[in-house]
Order: C-alpha cells, then structure tokens, then sequence
C-alpha cells in the first residue's frame, strides 16, 4: 500500500464507531496540606482501568494504567488524557505490554490517543511497557505532550518487532506512530514512524539494520539551559559505551532543540533496552531533580 | 513509462531557469554542502555500512529523510509563491521550527541548518529576492534555524521557478552530496561513485512525485540507524566531517 494511502486510511479508521472505545481521563495535583501529589479526578471507561494512586517516597503518585482485556483487537480506540496539575509529580506505567492482536481482516487499525499536558514545574514519568504487535496488526497512535514553564518530562517508548520468543519478527502489518512534544508553545520533538514491514524493509541499513526493537526516550525540563543538558548529554554517552554492545545494541544521545534531549535505543532483544532506559532515567533524573528515579515495582 | 507528477505545472521553464536551478544546486555553491556527512562517517567507521551496501542504503535514505526534506522543500516554495494563508514570517518560522523538531540529532540538525542559512544569505545576494531577506530577519529575530530543503524551496518558489523541478534538483543535490561523502570514508571510486548516483535517478524520481501528495504534518521518516550515526559522530576520535 502506498504510505500516503495508507495515512488517510488509519486517518479514516479512528472515525467510524469502534469496536472498544476505551478512555480514562486522570488529573493529578499538588496537595498543598499534606505536601503530596492526588489522584484529583478519574473517569474510566472500560477497559482501561486505574486501581488507585500510590505515593512513592518523594511523595510522588504512582498510577497503573490496566487494559483489562488483555490485549487490543482490530477496531479497538483507546483515549488517554492526563494532566499533572502545576507542581505535581506523577508516575505512570503499565501493567504489561500493550499486546496489539492479529485483526479480522474487515476490521478497522487499532487506535490509541494520548494527550498530556503537564503543568508549571510538575513532573511527568510516564514508563510503559513495550508495544507488541502481533502478526497482521495494524496499530495507529497519537501521543501529543505540553510542557508549561518549568515542567518536566521522562516519556519512553518501546516497539518490539512481534512475539519474538515464537520467532514472529516484522510480521505486523503496519504500524504507524505520531507524536509532538511542546515547551510553552514551541515544538521541541516530533516523531512520524510508518512501518510497513512487508512494503518497506526494517532490516535496511536506512533503518533498523540488524536490530529489532526500537525505543526512543525524551528527558525534559523546561527552562534548564541549554549548558546543561549538553553536560547531560555528554554523561550519558559515557554510560551508554560503558553497557552498549556494539553487536547487540545501540545507543544513541542527543540534546533536542531546546529544554531536552532524546534518547533512541536499537537492540537485537528487547531485554536489552529496559536495562538502558532504566539506566538512563536514573542517571538523568538524578542530575536534573537530584534524586534518582523510583522505578515502578514490578517484574520486568 | 515515464511518471508524471501529481500537480503538473503548466508554467514554462525558461532557459534562464534551467540554468539558475542548476546553479542553485551545484555542489560547487560556496554553502559548505561538503562538510557534512549526516551521520554516515560514523557508520561507516563502525563497519555498519560498506561500500556494497550503498545503493540499497541510499534508496532507503530517499523513501525515509529524502522524503521528508522533500514535503518540507515543497511547502517552502508554495510559502514563497503565496499559497498560504498565515503571514509570510510566520509560516516560515513555524515550518522551520517543525523541521528542526523532526531532526532528533544535533549533528544532523546543526548541519541542515548551516546549510541552510548559507544557502539562504548566498542566494539573497545574488539579486533583488525581498522575500528571501526577509526570511533570513525573521529567522534571525525569532532565534530560529534554516533547513537547507526549506530555504532551497523558499529560493526556487521566490524565483518562481517550477516546484516539480526544485524538489527533483534538491533530492538529486543531496544524493550527490551523500554520495561524495561516501567517496571519502569508503572505498568507492570515481565509476562507481557516478554508477551508483545514475542509478538513484528513478527512486529520486518517485520520491518527488510521492511528496508532491503529502503534508509536512502526515510525512514520515524512520531511520533510526542514521539518527544514532549522526549522534554518535561527535563522539568518533577521528573525523573528517563537522558535527
């Protein structure tokens, strides 16, 4: 399929009726009396599901997001909406890898949208699990992320290449996502990725080569000057040479253009990216909030 | 077959066009088109890329970031004919601060933009382009780079040269500029070199008629190894490109 073609038919799938139309809203803020952050507002509407917000040691509210379906089937729209009040400081996960399923073959892309925005000096750790598409999905996602003054971001993604334990490697049929990071106004980072493995070779030295799952990190913090992240820069790159191999994964770093840098991982097994990102946050969080990051306790 | 384009435009092209667009992208304009490598240097010192990868990579290049510069040299020229409803300095900045956000690496980012700047300021030179001074104030005033494909679709719109044409000759500059590159990191020589840019023709070819289709919001690019290579170069002990 031609990729513009195919654009407007994803562009056209999230329109009609679907089969799950899924949406959790959550807004976060700052407690002033008890100094933590809340779980303010929530509406859900199955099957995402949040249980309830944990406080973690810096008083920050930790929240899993549950697909209780299991997994996502053709036609399948999620909408995700969070918004972490001026001061606040949240932390999302997930509580498994998003598994997109093998649709019928009538059945429209599965979809999801997330909208973020996060307030005045609040923190947004936002750290899911990889997205696995099994063979024959289609999946469309839109991620749109605001920064007001002095927010900050940690925002991973993960894409594995299929169910790779079973051998099923680029067996999805397309996979396309989009997302625009704004700091007051100004877009910092933009990512528009098709892939149509079977249209257009991942194993191309243009892409992926001979790595299979591929993750980008963005760290942000609106107003820290441009010196600094250049630092940070510099001092993970140091990081990723002390634990990348060459053969089984790579590491790359770079500062965007202004209040961030990205972080793009290519590796042979996915294993091998947690490992990194979980790295990295640590390190980043440590320098830009002084205390290293609270990874969400779950089994990896 | 030969291809046609999706928007034909029916315009004649002057000798004195033909000539100004194979000025405009001559590797000899003095804008410093040989000092970047965009992240190839890298891959091949880590032995990623060989010479007998080269004509499958640099197809690969066109269908993702050859695509992408190629919708973004394309709104510039339609910016410059007035096809846009915003204010000129505007849209010009906004499509420039796009561009940049679309570049995750600095090194990939810092070139497009030297490029761009010194092929914008050469160009205002050369005649009476209001337009383009007035680009290059407001990109300064607002702190804002300029992309070489914007600022070749900026400068070929204002000379109202054919849209078609500027987007063929800016991918084929590009290819050759790459291809150059290649000539100094890899063992590739002169026959092969020339052999292996004539045979990029076509995929230039459709690569410009796919982005006559496409907006600069729903254009995608995902080459992910060349974002690591561009990365990474500042960190190689020995170059021979800047980053």
């Amino acid at each position: 399929m031609d990729t513009m073609a195919g654009i407007a038919e994803t562009e056209r799938a999230i329109q009609p009726a679907a089969r799950v139309d899924a949406s959790l809203r959550l807004a976060f803020e700052f407690d002033h009396a008890s100094g933590r952050t809340v779980l303010a507002t929530s509406h859900q509407q199955p099957p995402l599901r949040v249980v309830r917000a944990f406080t973690l040691a810096d008083a920050a509210a930790l929240v899993h997001l549950h697909n209780v379906s299991g997994g996502l089937l053709g036609g399948d729209h999620l909408a995700l909406r969070v918004s972490a009040g001026a001061g606040a400081r949240v932390q999302l996960t997930t509580t498994g890898a998003m598994r997109i399923y093998h649709p019928r073959q009538e059945a429209a892309a599965t979809t999801q949208v997330t909208e973020i925005t996060v307030g005045e000096s609040a923190l947004l750790e936002y750290v899911p699990d990889p997205i696995i598409p099994f063979a024959g999905a289609r999946y469309l996602q839109r991620t749109s992320i605001q920064l007001a003054q002095g927010a900050g971001l940690f925002w991973w993604e993960i894409l594995a290449p299929g169910r790779e334990a079973r051998g099923e490697i680029f067996e999805y049929e397309c996979v396309e996502m989009r997302a625009d990071l704004t700091a007051m106004g100004r877009p910092i980072a933009a990512e528009r990725i098709r892939l149509e493995p079977r249209n257009r070779a991942l194993d191309s030295l243009a892409r992926l080569g001979p790595y299979r799952t591929w993750a980008a990190f963005y760290i942000c913090r609106t107003g820290v000057e441009a010196g600094a992240w250049i630092a940070l820069e510099n001092e993970l790159r140091e990081m990723a040479a002390s634990f990348a191999r060459a053969d089984e994964v790579r590491w790359g770093i770079s500062t965007l253009v202004a209040h961030g840098l990205v972080i793009r991982g290519a590796a042979k097994h996915g294993r091998d990216v947690l490992r990194g990102l979980h790295a990295f946050w640590s390190s980043a969080r440590l320098r830009l909030y002084n205390r290293e990051a609270v990874p969400p306790r779950k089994v990896y | 077959m030969e291809p046609e384009f999706a928007v034909k435009t029916p315009q004649a092209f002057s000798h004195l066009d033909e000539l100004r667009l194979l000025h405009l992208a001559d590797s000899a304009l003095p804008i410093g088109g040989l000092a970047h490598s965009f992240g190839l240097e890298t891959l091949a010192s880590k032995e990623i890329l060989r010479t007998g990868d080269l004509p499958e990579f640099l197809r690969g290049y066109l269908e993702e970031a050859g695509m992408m510069e190629a919708v973004f040299c394309r709104e510039a020229s339609r910016l410059a004919r007035g096809e846009q409803e915003m204010s000129f300095t505007g849209r010009w900045v906004e499509i420039n601060n796009l561009l940049s956000a679309r570049k995750p690496a600095k090194e990939a980012r810092a070139g497009s933009a030297s490029l761009g700047l010194n092929f914008l300021a050469t160009v205002a030179g050369l005649g009476e382009f209001p337009l383009l001074r007035e680009a290059l104030r407001a990109s300064k005033q607002s702190a804002s780079l300029v992309h070489h494909s914007t600022a070749f679709g900026l400068a070929c719109g204002a000379m109202t040269l054919d849209e078609d044409r500027a987007v063929l000759a800016f991918l084929h500059q590009s290819m050759a500029s790459l291809v150059s590159a290649c000539q100094r990191i890899l063992p590739l020589g002169q026959t092969e070199a020339t052999r292996i840019l004539w045979n990029l023709k076509p995929p230039i070819v459709e690569t410009a008629e796919r982005s006559a289709a496409c907006t600069i919001d729903e254009v995608c690019c995902f080459a992910p190894l060349l974002d690591w290579g561009a990365m990474e170069h500042p960190a190689l002990s020995t170059r021979l490109f800047i980053s």
